[in-house]
C-alpha cells in the first residue's frame, strides 16, 4: 500500500427504503481499488451497476455503508473536517454530461472566474492563469461571453477540464468523459487527457462502458458486475478475460 | 410535430400578450401610488360637504365625512400596494430560505422544516388574523407582518421541490466537487436557476396579500388611520353607502382591488406558463 495514492478499501453501499420496514438495496459490495499517480485505472461495467455511485463515494459526495476511502493516507470519512477538506481538494471529477456540468445561467467566463476565485490569487495572476489554462485545453477567449448551451459538447468538456486544472488536483475521476461526443471529438479529448496526465502526473480513474476506450487508455482495469468486482488486473490480462467471457455471453 | 410546436408558439404569444396587459395595468396602479400626491385633486382627509353625488369638483363625490372619494382612492393605492409588496417580500424571503435549506440539505433539517410548513399550511389564516387583529390594536404594519409571516408556506413548498430537482444535477455536483462552499452553491448556483419559480410566486403572493388586507379591512379590523381600498369599502358599507345605492362610493375601491389582483394574476400565471412552454419546447 502506497501512502501517495487513492485507496478504495472494501467499500459497500446500500440504500434503505421505507421508514418502518427497512429494505436494503445493495448497490456496491466490497469494492477495492487503488489510483496511483501517472497511472490510469479503468472502471468498466454495464450501466446501472454503481460506477457513478462509487465515484461519488470517492469524491466524498455520498457516504459508504461500510469500507474506507484513503486519499494519501487520510481516511476521508473518519478524518477531522479540516483534514478531510484538504484531502478532498486533491481529487476532482469530470462529469459525463459535459454541458450539464456547467451552470446554465452563467457565462463560461463567470464559471471559470468563480473557480479560480476559490484559489484566492490576486487579480492579475487569476486572469493570466485562466487564459493560460484555456489555451492549454485548446480554447480561445472568444467563448468567454457564451453560455454552456451556446458552445459544442467538446468545448464544454474542455471548459470542464480547464475548471479542474484551475484547482490543481492530483487525481481526477473521469466519468464517461467522451460518451456524449462524436468520434472525432472523442479522439481529441482523449489525446488532451493523455497529455494532461503526462504534464501534471495525474492519477486517473476512468469510468466507462466502452471496452475499446478503456482498453486504449488504462494501465489497470477493474470490471464491475452486479455491484461487485469480477475482474481486476492489467490491460493485457483483461483482453484474455474478455475474450473468455465473450464465449460465455458476458456483455459489458 | 412541427404543427404541434407551431401551436405551442401561438399559445406562448397569446400568453405573452396577457402578460403585457397585466404589466400595463399594474404599472398604471404603481404610477398612481407613487404620484398620488401630485395627481390627486385634494388631500384625502380634507372635509367638504358630505354625501355629495359625483360632480365637476368631486368626480366621485364625497363620503360621510365629506372626504373626496377620488383622492381617497388614489392615496389608497399607496396603502394597498405597500401592504401587498411588504407582506409578499417577507413571505418570499421566508419561503425561499426555508425551501432552499430543506431542499438542499434534506435529511433531518428537511423533515423538521417541512413539518413546520405543514402546520402553517393547516392554520386557517384569515380567521387567525381576525382574532389577532381583534386582540391587538389594528395597525397597518402589524397586518403587513402578519400576512407576511402566514403566507410563506406555499412558496417554501414550491422552492423546495425546485431545489430538489436541481440539487442532483451535474453542475451542482461539479460545484460541490470543485470545493465551493454551500453558501456559494445556494446563492450563486441554485438561486439563479430557480428564479423562474420565485418571481411568479412573488407576484401571486402580492395579489393574495392585497386581497387579504382588503378582506380584513372590510371586516373593520384594519387600521382606521390608513385609507386603504378595503377600509374605504368598509366605510361605504358601515355608513350606508350600499343601502343608499351610492355606487360611486363602494364600486371604485372594489374595482381597483379586482384590477390590481387581476393584473398580478395575469403576470404571475403567464410567467409560469411561459416557463412551462419553454420546458415543453426543449
Amino acid at each position: 500500500m502506497l501512502l501517495i495514492s487513492v485507496i478504495v478499501d472494501c467499500v459497500s453501499k446500500s440504500y434503505s427504503s421505507g421508514l418502518f420496514s427497512k429494505r436494503y438495496d445493495k448497490i456496491l459490495s466490497d469494492i477495492s481499488l487503488e489510483i496511483t499517480k501517472r497511472k490510469t485505472v479503468g472502471l468498466i461495467g454495464p450501466s446501472g451497476v454503481g460506477k457513478t455511485t462509487l465515484a461519488k463515494i470517492i469524491m466524498g459526495l455520498e457516504n459508504p455503508t461500510s469500507g474506507k476511502i484513503l486519499i494519501d493516507g487520510t481516511d476521508i470519512w473518519n478524518a477531522p473536517s479540516e483534514e478531510r477538506d484538504t484531502s478532498l481538494k486533491k481529487i476532482k471529477m469530470v462529469f459525463q454530461d459535459s454541458q450539464g456540468s456547467l451552470n446554465p445561467k452563467k457565462t463560461i467566463k463567470q464559471s471559470l472566474y468563480d473557480t479560480v476565485n476559490l484559489m484566492g490569487l490576486d487579480a492579475s495572476t487569476r486572469e493570466s492563469l485562466v487564459l493560460e489554462l484555456l489555451d492549454r485545453v485548446g480554447l480561445s477567449s472568444d467563448i468567454f461571453c457564451r453560455y454552456p448551451h451556446q458552445i459544442s459538447g467538446g468545448q464544454n468538456q474542455r471548459v470542464a477540464l480547464a475548471r479542474i486544472l484551475l484547482v490543481k488536483p492530483e487525481y481526477v475521476i473521469l466519468d464517461e468523459p467522451t460518451s456524449a461526443l462524436d468520434i472525432a471529438v472523442q479522439a481529441q479529448i482523449l489525446e488532451l487527457l493523455n497529455n494532461l496526465q503526462k504534464e501534471n502526473n495525474f492519477g486517473y480513474l476512468l469510468i466507462s462502458h466502452n471496452i475499446p476506450l478503456i482498453d486504449f487508455m488504462s494501465d489497470e482495469i477493474v470490471v464491475l458486475d452486479k455491484g461487485s468486482i469480477i475482474f481486476r488486473g492489467e490491460t493485457k490480462e483483461f483482453t484474455e478475460f474478455n475474450s473468455l467471457k465473450n464465449k460465455n455471453s458476458f456483455k459489458v | 410535430m412541427t404543427h404541434h410546436i407551431e401551436e405551442l408558439k401561438k399559445l406562448a404569444i397569446s400568453k405573452l400578450n396577457l402578460n403585457s396587459i397585466g404589466i400595463i395595468i399594474f404599472l398604471l396602479f404603481l404610477l398612481i401610488a407613487i404620484a398620488a400626491g401630485i395627481i390627486s385633486p385634494y388631500n384625502p382627509w380634507q372635509r367638504f360637504e358630505p354625501y355629495t353625488r359625483p360632480n365637476s369638483s368631486h368626480f366621485l363625490g364625497t363620503n360621510d365625512m365629506g372626504n373626496d372619494i377620488l383622492s381617497e382612492l388614489l392615496f389608497g393605492a399607496r396603502v394597498s400596494l405597500i401592504v401587498g409588496f411588504g407582506a409578499s417580500i417577507i413571505a418570499t424571503i421566508l419561503g425561499v430560505t426555508v425551501g432552499i435549506v430543506s431542499g438542499y440539505y434534506r435529511g433531518m433539517m428537511d423533515e423538521i422544516l417541512m413539518a413546520i410548513t405543514d402546520i402553517y399550511l393547516m392554520i386557517p389564516r384569515i380567521p387567525l388574523i381576525i382574532i389577532l387583529a381583534a386582540l391587538m390594536r389594528p395597525n397597518f404594519w402589524l397586518i403587513m407582518l402578519l400576512i407576511g409571516f402566514l403566507w410563506w408556506p406555499t412558496t417554501a413548498r414550491v422552492v423546495r421541490s425546485s431545489t430538489m430537482q436541481i440539487r442532483d444535477t451535474s453542475f451542482i455536483l461539479s460545484a460541490k466537487s470543485l470545493g465551493f462552499s454551500d453558501k456559494h452553491i445556494i446563492l450563486s448556483e441554485i438561486l439563479p436557476n430557480i428564479n423562474h419559480v420565485i418571481i411568479p410566486k412573488f407576484m401571486l403572493t402580492i395579489a393574495s396579500a392585497m386581497f387579504s388586507e382588503a378582506s380584513i379591512s372590510f371586516l373593520g379590523l384594519g387600521d382606521p388611520t390608513m385609507k386603504s381600498w378595503g377600509m374605504m369599502l368598509n366605510f361605504a358599507f358601515m355608513k350606508g353607502g350600499l343601502i343608499n345605492e351610492m355606487w360611486w362610493w363602494y364600486l371604485p375601491p372594489g374595482l381597483c382591488i379586482v384590477a390590481v389582483v387581476f393584473s398580478l394574476m395575469l403576470i404571475g400565471f403567464s410567467l409560469e406558463e411561459k416557463e412551462n412552454i419553454m420546458l415543453g419546447l426543449e
